[in-house]
C-alpha cells in the first residue's frame, strides 16, 4: 500500500511542546542499546552527557563558550531558512571571517591599540559577507543553487586557509607548523572570569538575538522576507522584492558567520589554524531546526547542544566512550527529533489521486 | 505533563546514583594516567606505540596504575576542553600525543603544578612540561643505506606528513645514509599536511612509483596505505615507529621502530618520587628508543655488515649522521668537514640535504 505525508490541520499543541523530550527520550533508549553492546555503564555516560556539564563553574564556562558561537549562527541562517534561503556554507563563511580577522594581528603583531580588537570585528564581518555575497549574487543574477554554491566556497575557503598557513602567515617561530604566531593579548577578548577560556564576544550573539527577535517578529521587514522566500511570484505582486530575501538572509548569516569565526581565533583558539570552526557551521543548522526556526526557540537549542556537546567530551574521559559513538548520540539526537517532529504535524494517509496540487505551506 | 515528571525522576535518580558511584571511584593511593591522542590506536602506528610504550609501567604497578585514553581527538579548541577534564577527574600524570596540543597543554601545565606532563614532539618547556622526540635520523639514516644497496632507479620516494624539523632532520638522514653508499641518489618528497590521510597517503605514493622511485619512505603516516601500496608496485618500504611488515610481507625494507617504554617508565617514576623536571627529552639510538630491526633479507650481507658497524659507532658516538661536510640543495656547504650540526640546529633544522630534489615548502 503506498502511503503519503498529509500534513495535519491541528497539530496538538501538548504533543508540539513535548517534541524534544519525547526526542531526548527516544536517543536515550537507543543509544542505551548501544552502550549495552559496547559494555560501557549507562548512568555513567548518561552522568556525563547530562550532569557534567554543569558541575563547575569551569564546566558552564565551557557551555557558554560553545553557545555563543552556535546561537550567533543558527539565528542567523533562521532568518535564510524561513525564507527559503538554504545556506549550508556559514563553516565558509566563518573561515573567512577568521583569516580576515587575523590579518590584523598577524600583520601588527607588536600593537597594542584598542582599536585592534574592533577592527578584528569588522573585518571578521566583512569576511563573511563577501563569502555569502557570491552565491547571493550568483543566485538572483543567474539563478544558480545556493546550497550547492555555499557549500562549494566552504572548500574553496578552507584550502585559502591551508595555503596562508602554509605560506605567507606561518608563525616564522613556528618550527614550519602549519599555524600563525600567538595573538597579542589586545587582539583577544578579554576572558569574562579569569583563568577561564569563556569571553565577552558571548555578548554579540545575546544582543543579535534581541534584534532578530524584534525583527522578524515585530517588525514588518521580516515578514517581507519570509514571503519573498516563500512566495517569490505573490511577494513580487505585493510590491516586495524577493532578490532583496536572497541578499538580506545571505549577508545577515555571512556577517554572523564571520563574526563567529572572528570570536574563535580572538578567543578560545588564540592564533589561526587549520581548525578554527569545531564545525560550528554544520551544528548551527541543527540548532536552528531544533529551535523550530524560532529566536527563542533557537536560545534553548543551542544551549541543548552545547551541553550534549560538552558532556559528549566529557564521556570520552569519564565514560571511556569512543568519539565516534559519542557521534551516534548526538546523530540520533536529530534524526528522533526530526522523525518526532514531523509526526507531529504531518501524518500518514494511503495515496489519493492527486485533484489539486497544493503549495506545501511553511512548516 | 506525564513524560515531564517522569524525566525529571530520571535525572535525580541518575545523579544520585552517579554521585554515589563516582567517589568511590579515585583513591589516593593509585596513579591516575591521562593520555590524549591524535589519532586511532588501532592495529599499528604512531597512537598504538605510545600506547604500547605504558605496557612496561602497567606491568609494575599493576592495578595501582590506571590508564585513561582518549584517542582520535583532532587538534583544536576541543582538544583543550578533554585534557582538562582529564585534569580535573584527577588524572596527575599526563601524555600528550601530538605537536597541536602544545600551547594548550602548556597553560594547562601552568595552572596544574602538581600534574607532571609529556609532550610528543613539541619544543616548548615548563617545570612540569617535558616534550619529547625520538632521534629518527640515526635510524633512517641506516635505512638509507639498506635502500642504496637495494635500488635500481637510483630514485628515492617520501611520503611525509609536515614539513617539520623532526620529519625534515629524519628525510635528510635518510638521504645522506643513501648518498654515503651512492652519491647518484636523489631523494623526492611529497608533503600531505596529515598525520592520516589513507587516500591521499596512497596516491602519493603511486605518484612516487609512476616518476622512478623504487624505494618508499612513509613518513609518519599512521596508516599502512603506503606500505601496501609498496608492496603491490613492487617497491621497497619502510616507516617510523612500529612494525607495519604484515602488509608488505615480501617488500618490507624494514622499521625505524620507537620503544617509548623505557623513557615513560623512567618519567612515570620520577613523576611518583616528585623528582619529575621538565626538559628537553631528544631520545636515540643510544637510548634504546630508536629500533632498527625486520631488515628484508635482500640486503645484501655485504650491506648488512656496513649498516651494523655504522649503527654501532652511532650508538657508541663514534659517528654522528649530521658530521660535515654537509651540503644543501643548492650545493653550499653548510657544515664543514671536521665540523658536526649541534642539537639546536637539527632540532630547528628548515633545509634539506643535497640530493632531495623537492624544495621545503616555505
Amino acid at each position: 500500500m503506498l502511503l503519503q505525508f498529509e500534513r495535519r490541520d491541528t497539530p496538538s499543541k501538548t504533543l508540539v511542546f513535548a517534541t524534544p523530550f519525547i526526542a531526548i527520550a527516544i536517543t536515550i533508549i537507543l543509544s542505551s542499546i548501544m552502550l549495552l553492546i559496547q559494555g560501557k555503564s549507562l548512568l555513567t555516560t548518561f552522568f556525563s552527557f547530562f550532569i557534567e556539564p554543569f558541575e563547575s563553574t569551569y564546566a558552564i564556562s565551557e557551555v557558554f563558550l560553545k553557545f555563543g558561537p552556535l546561537l550567533f549562527i543558527a539565528q542567523a541562517l533562521a532568518i535564510g531558512f524561513r525564507a527559503k534561503v538554504w545556506n549550508i556554507g556559514a563553516e565558509g563563511q566563518m573561515i573567512m571571517g577568521a583569516i580576515l580577522a587575523s590579518s590584523v594581528p598577524v600583520y601588527f603583531t607588536d600593537s597594542d591599540s584598542v582599536f585592534l580588537l574592533p577592527a578584528m570585528i569588522l573585518l571578521g564581518a566583512f569576511g563573511g559577507l563577501v563569502w555569502a555575497a557570491i552565491p547571493a549574487f550568483l543566485r538572483t543574477r543567474y539563478n544558480a543553487n545556493e546550497i550547492l554554491v555555499t557549500l562549494m566556497l566552504t572548500s574553496v575557503a578552507l584550502q585559502i586557509l591551508y595555503y596562508l598557513l602554509l605560506g605567507p602567515w606561518k608563525d616564522p617561530m613556528g618550527f614550519n607548523f602549519p599555524q600563525t604566531v600567538m595573538f597579542q593579548d589586545a587582539a583577544l577578548f578579554p576572558p569574562i572570569i579569569f583563568g577561564f577560556r569563556l569571553n565577552y564576544s558571548l555578548i554579540i550573539p545575546i544582543i543579535f538575538t534581541i534584534f532578530v527577535w524584534i525583527y522578524m517578529e515585530k517588525h514588518f521587514g521580516g515578514f517581507k522576507l519570509t514571503v519573498g522566500g516563500l512566495a517569490p511570484h505573490a511577494a513580487t505582486y505585493a510590491g516586495y522584492s524577493s532578490n532583496g530575501a536572497v541578499w538580506k538572509s545571505l549577508l545577515i548569516a555571512g556577517m554572523a558567520a564571520g563574526i563567529a569565526g572572528m570570536s574563535e581565533v580572538a578567543g578560545p583558539i588564540g592564533q589561526l589554524q587549520r581548525s578554527v570552526t569545531s564545525g560550528y557551521g554544520y551544528s548551527a543548522i541543527i540548532v536552528a531546526y531544533l529551535g523550530a526556526l524560532h529566536p527563542i526557540g533557537i536560545v534553548f537549542a543551542a544551549f541543548f547542544l552545547s551541553v550534549i556537546h560538552i558532556g559528549g567530551d566529557y564521556a570520552l574521559v569519564t565514560a571511556d566512550l569512543p568519539i565516534s559513538s559519542v557521534h551516534i548520540f548526538q546523530g540520533l539526537l536529530l534524526v528522533s527529533y526530526l522523525a518526532s517532529f514531523t509526526l507531529v504535524n504531518y501524518q500518514f494517509k494511503p495515496r489519493k489521486a492527486r485533484i489539486v496540487e497544493i503549495e506545501s505551506s511553511l512548516t | 505533563m506525564q513524560s515531564y515528571l517522569k524525566r525529571f525522576k530520571k535525572i535525580v535518580f541518575t545523579t544520585l546514583f552517579a554521585i554515589g558511584a563516582f567517589n568511590t571511584s579515585v583513591s589516593a593511593d593509585t596513579l591516575s594516567i591521562g593520555v590524549l591522542l591524535p589519532s586511532p590506536i588501532a592495529d599499528v602506528g604512531w597512537s598504538n606505540e605510545l600506547v604500547k610504550g605504558f605496557n612496561g609501567i602497567k606491568e609494575k604497578y599493576g592495578d595501582d596504575v590506571t590508564l585513561n585514553i582518549v584517542e582520535n581527538i583532532q587538534e583544536g579548541p576541543d582538544a583543550d576542553r578533554i585534557m582538562n577534564k582529564m585534569v580535573g577527574d584527577g588524572n596527575k600524570f599526563i601524555l600528550l600525543g601530538s605537536f597541536g596540543y602544545m600551547n594548550s597543554g602548556l597553560k594547562l601545565a601552568q595552572r596544574n603544578p602538581d600534574v607532571s606532563f609529556i609532550h610528543a614532539s613539541g619544543y616548548k618547556v615548563a617545570d612540569n612540561f617535558s616534550p619529547f622526540t625520538a632521534k629518527y635520523y640515526e635510524g633512517s639514516f641506516l635505512m638509507g643505506m639498506a635502500a642504496a644497496d637495494l635500488t635500481k632507479t637510483k630514485k628515492l620516494g617520501v611520503v611525509g606528513a609536515y614539513a617539520i624539523p623532526e620529519l625534515i632532520s629524519t628525510i635528510n638522514g635518510f638521504a645522506l645514509g643513501a648518498r654515503s653508499v651512492d652519491p647518484e641518489i636523489t631523494v623526492d618528497i611529497i608533503w600531505l599536511n596529515s598525520w592520516f590521510d589513507p587516500a591521499k597517503a596512497q596516491a602519493s605514493a603511486k605518484a612516487l612509483i609512476a616518476n622512478g622511485a623504487d624505494i618508499l619512505f612513509s613518513n609518519s603516516q599512521d596508516t599502512p596505505s603506503v606500505v601496501t601500496v609498496g608492496e603491490e608496485a613492487g617497491a621497497y618500504v619502510f616507516n617510523l615507529n612500529g612494525s607495519m611488515g604484515e602488509y608488505a610481507p615480501t617488500k618490507y625494507l624494514g622499521v625505524v621502530k620507537t620503544d617509548w617504554g623505557p623513557f615513560f617508565s623512567a618519567s612515570v617514576d620520577a613523576h611518583l618520587n616528585g623528582s619529575f623536571v621538565g626538559r628537553n627529552e631528544w631520545l636515540g639510538v643510544d637510548a634504546d628508543v630508536v629500533v632498527t630491526e625486520e631488515w628484508n633479507p635482500d640486503i645484501s650481507a655485504e650491506m648488512m655488515a656496513k649498516i651494523k658497524a655504522v649503527e654501532a659507532d652511532i650508538t657508541s658516538g663514534a659517528r654522528h649522521v649530521y658530521d660535515g661536510p654537509l651540503f644543501n640543495q643548492d650545493g653550499e656547504q653548510v657544515v664543514a668537514a671536521g665540523e658536526r650540526l649541534d642539537d639546536g640546529g637539527i632540532l630547528g633544522i628548515d633545509w634539506h640535504v643535497q640530493g632531495i630534489n623537492t624544495p621545503l615548502p616555505k
